[in-house]
């Protein structure tokens, strides 16, 4: 029996990867985001999965079990609340406590006049992005935490201790819920690591897409210069995720670069240029990326095209999947393009007529990933989604099966080994250039530490890796805060 | 003489120095700041054509709307100071509705309202249909319109709707709908009279009822 489900394990991450690097597997591979869809499924409000991401794990398990799905996020709802409010983070509206428990967790913009940070605090940001997370970003957006310079409070402490404990369980409970998707029932954890454009991390969390719309009119320059000093924080943050086996791709997922939230040439000059230097960077070091086109994307295709064949598995949301797939199919896996409200509303007949046309249109030499549009909700119709399986398994049949898959020329890639979905820590040796006072990957510097020390009379190395491997775990904390959570 | 149109445009492209310099001119003229706000109108109108025709995106919106909120709160004062009638377009009560809590296309459908010279009520996010029922009484409003970011509240649409007929509200006012998740299939089966796909066609829309261009 347990033979039987790691051959099927086997086969199934062969089949993804296969699909991923643009090949043909035995059959179109069936990956679908499932958010709080699993929760519908398995019987738990978004309150549960949200709060307690043990009953998220739970049920990412039961659907993997019941389900002939080849691989899955490990917790597609991510975000686990219980360890926000820790923090005291602000800007979600939590399942059950700013919500009602039965609707999925929503983020909250900064409100117009009060952004967690200002207009004038782009040069602060630049100098020093580490520091400018902790300093300033952080007391801003977490009713808990007190600046610098102010007197510190009993919650202060607890929230940087209970949030970096919180964490820390958090990823470590990855690993074991990863083995047993595997195990039980021979499913891939479909993605390892997280990236994040740095335009979006501007909108999103600093600055809020109102600001930064301003932002791009009276101040572009300092815009271009903080998605620069962005750039190898958020490198260094995807390859410390980043699948050690190079099997399964690092999540980017994306928000606001798509028509109308930005027009392509504003595209092409604030949220491209950093973007592109970090996936040709993972691709470098033999990783693809996932690139979840949240919105309309087809208007910058132009550009999605310059990317290194392979480097990215496109993931189609609103898009006309076909259009991409005569754009840049021959170049990349596509994902995807099932459309959400017709697996929310529409019958099981018309979800099979749809696959099948997709299947038809775009999947018939290999490269593509069987998925709905966007990740799927509690909105999303059981029925449905089991027809959309049904209908990969009977449509997505390839003829010819080829054994074994061919490493791309960018990596290092294999076809098979394990996937984990588990986030890793950084070592302090970043990748990318250095940015700002504080390095990737570094919060206090060997260098100012070791100025502190009496001279060192045993083994100075070691004393040194120590530091720096428990200084890159606030390192995590602050980044993770702000790609995260 | 042709009408001079200088600030209009530089409105409808956003040029904020060129916009400022304009307004700080025709004040310093003795222009009538009812008059001057009436040109900004047509800009904010402008501006909402060029992104119906894909000229702008809504960056431009946001930062047009930006522009003249602050017009606006410049200029008002001095039109209340120079006893002037505002023209006012009519009312809209605005609003995501209940248990989303997604701003942006709402505030920019508002911007735009206001930015034509509609008077907006904006009930903010996350509202509940005895809010939008409440406030379509009190205010008697040409236009209700709903923002729905999220599919999962599409019942919050439906409900809304079943609030206002059950309030028998429903014949006395004009119900939009938009938002990322809305459609013409929610639209009909919400029994509202008209779907948004963009911030510019609620505007459009709220102006026809108004029967303005």
């Amino acid at each position: 029996m347990a033979c039987d489900i790691q051959q099927r394990y086997g086969e199934r991450l062969n089949r993804y990867v296969r699909a991923m690097r643009n090949e043909k597997p035995d059959m179109v591979p069936i990956r679908p985001f499932v958010a709080e869809f699993t929760a519908k499924y398995a019987g738990y409000t978004c309150q549960e999965v949200t709060h307690d991401y043990t009953k998220a794990f739970a049920a990412a398990r039961k659907c993997a079990a019941e389900f002939d799905w080849d691989a899955v996020v490990s917790n597609m709802v991510y975000v686990w609340t219980g360890m926000t409010k820790a923090i005291g983070l602000k800007y979600y509206g939590v399942p059950g406590i700013e919500i009602p428990a039965t609707t999925a967790f929503q983020y909250l913009e900064p409100p117009e006049n009060d952004a967690y940070m200002r207009a004038d605090e782009y040069d602060q940001l630049i100098e020093d992005p580490t520091g400018f997370l902790f300093n300033v970003w952080l007391p801003r957006v977490s009713t808990d935490v007190v600046p610098p310079g102010q007197p510190s409070t009993f919650r202060n402490n607890m929230s940087f201790l209970k949030g970096g404990m919180a964490m820390m369980s958090y990823f470590d409970a990855f690993g074991p819920h990863t083995a047993r998707l595997r195990n039980e029932s021979g499913t891939v954890s479909a993605i390892s690591g997280i990236l994040k454009a740095p335009f979006d991390i501007i909108a999103d969390k600093l600055r809020g897409y109102r600001g930064l719309c301003t932002d791009m009119f009276r101040q572009p320059k300092k815009v271009l210069a903080a998605c620069e000093a962005l750039t190898p924080h958020l490198l260094h943050v995807a390859l410390s995720g980043a699948d050690p086996e190079k099997n399964v791709p690092i999540g980017l997922w994306m928000h606001r670069g798509c028509v109308p939230f930005l027009s392509p040439p504003q595209f092409e000059r604030f949220y491209w240029p950093a973007l592109k230097e970090i996936i040709e960077e993972l691709w470098a070091h033999g990783h693809q990326t996932l690139f979840y086109a949240e919105g309309e994307w087809n208007p910058n295709l132009k550009y999605i095209a310059q990317l290194p064949e392979l480097s990215i598995v496109y993931h189609v949301d609103r898009g006309d999947i076909f259009e991409v797939h005569k754009a840049v199919g021959h170049k990349f896996c596509l994902s995807g393009g099932i459309p959400n409200d017709l697996l929310a509303f529409g019958k099981p007949d018309d979800v099979r007529s749809y696959c099948k046309k997709v299947l038809d249109g775009v999947a018939r030499d290999g490269g593509y990933i069987m998925d709905a549009s966007a990740i799927m909700q509690d909105d999303t119709s059981i029925e449905n989604v089991r027809a959309m399986t049904e209908a990969t398994r009977q449509f997505g049949l390839y003829s010819q099966n080829e054994e074994g898959a061919r490493p791309p020329a960018g990596g290092t890639l294999g076809a098979t080994g394990s996937a984990s979905d588990t986030v890793g820590l950084p070592s302090a040796a970043a990748t990318g250039s250095a940015s700002g006072m504080r390095r990737p990957g570094v919060c206090v510097p060997w260098e100012e530490k070791a100025a502190e020390f009496p001279e060192i009379r045993g083994d100075r190395q070691l004393v040194r890796r120590v530091w720096e491997d428990v200084d890159a775990l606030a390192y995590t904390y602050i980044w993770q805060c702000l790609l995260s959570f | 003489m042709a009408e001079d149109n200088r600030l209009a445009e530089a409105l409808a492209e956003c040029r904020e120095d060129d916009v400022r310099e304009l307004v700080r001119e025709r004040i310093a003229a003795g222009d009538p700041a009812a008059e001057i706000l009436a040109q900004c109108n047509r800009g904010m109108v402008e501006l909402g054509n060029r992104f119906a025709s894909g000229e702008c995106f809504i960056p431009e919106l946001m930062f047009g709307g930006m522009i003249m909120k602050s017009l606006m709160a410049e200029l008002t004062p001095l039109i209340e100071g120079q006893s002037q009638a505002v023209e006012t377009r009519g009312k809209v009560v605005m609003g995501s509705v209940q248990y989303d809590v997604h701003d942006i296309g709402k505030d920019i459908v508002t911007m735009m309202l206001r930015g034509v010279g509609f008077e907006v009520i904006d009930l903010g996010v996350d509202v509940p249909p005895e809010a939008f029922v409440a406030a379509v009484r009190e205010h008697q409003p040409l236009a209700v319109g709903m923002s729905v970011l999220l599919t999962t509240c599409f019942k919050s649409v439906l409900a809304t709707m079943e609030a206002l007929r059950a309030a028998q509200l429903r014949d006395k006012v004009a119900v939009m709908v938009g938002g990322a998740a809305a459609s013409q299939l929610l639209c009909e089966n919400a029994g509202c009279d008209y779907y948004g796909k963009t911030a510019v066609d609620g505007m459009h829309y709220a102006c026809s009822l108004a029967q303005v261009a």
